[in-house]
């Protein structure tokens, strides 16, 4: 069964990685496990590079975004992506199932350290990554979010419910 | 905690034995891993993959390309521990 992200109490919103609103995104959902959290995925040919080969950066993407979910589930808090790093293994094929395991480093309150590794369907690693992460409130990055109040309420709740004042 | 180039070597040795599907005990620091039968550089990229895990290290892509033998590999990883 996949995790409700705390973003799906919005109803229209958009994430590219996960949103299943968005006619152009990957769509994809998340599986609790007892180190992480896992994505399954197969890409078609409309997230193609070379032909039948999957482009690199989604690798990114789907990386950034499992490891990002899995700090919002886990740690309770949003972050931003401040840096990262890939190391693609083997290429992706398009049509392939593959899956995407995030880890966190258990340190880290400022910054938070994850990593993802994309296995095939025989376990063997295709890709890595490591990012750094900065958590943030919501209320002070309003000018860069667009949400209003109600939703900023309701998405603080959904991130952390046992917060009292979770803004 | 520092690590010692003896115990980097081990696992070192350890993981490529694993990858690369061979005995640890076949493995000398000398060996070159690119020149072990039915090893492929996806194997050996693997195999960083799983060093660089192990160690949480980000080794540099010269260091990945340049080195061949299990103690080349302990050596970069060396040094990207007493860089950390």
């Amino acid at each position: 069964m996949s995790v409700q992200v705390p973003w799906s109490v919005l109803p229209d919103y958009r994430c590219f990685g996960c949103s299943p609103h968005n006619p152009h995104g990957l769509r994809l959902a998340f599986h609790p496990r007892p180190d992480g959290l896992l994505a399954r995925f197969t890409l078609d040919r409309g997230f193609e590079s070379y032909p039948g080969v999957v482009h690199g950066g989604l690798v990114g993407v789907i990386c950034d975004e499992t490891i990002g979910n899995l700090i919002v589930l886990e740690r309770h808090k949003p972050a931003f992506t401040v840096s990262m790093r890939t190391r693609f293994v083997t290429p992706l094929l398009v049509g392939r199932e593959y899956r995407c395991v995030a880890t966190l480093r258990a340190d880290g309150e400022e910054l938070f350290h994850g990593s993802a590794e994309v296995l095939d369907a025989d376990g063997g690693v295709c890709a890595t990554a490591s990012a750094v992460y900065q958590p943030f409130a919501l209320d002070q990055v309003r000018h860069q979010l667009t949400l209003d109040d109600a939703e900023v309420d309701l998405l603080s709740r959904a991130i952390n419910p046992t917060a009292i004042n979770p803004r | 905690m520092t690590t010692s180039l003896t115990e980097i070597t081990a696992t070192v040795t350890g993981i490529a034995a694993a990858e690369i599907g061979v005995p640890a005990a076949e493995l000398a620091p000398e060996t070159d891993l690119r020149g072990v039968e039915g090893v492929d550089s996806v194997k050996v990229l693997r195999m960083i993959a799983k060093i660089e895990r192990e160690f949480d290290i980000e080794l540099e892509d010269e260091d990945v390309f340049g080195v061949s033998t299990v103690a080349e590999v302990a050596a970069v990883v060396e040094k990207a521990l007493g860089a950390k």
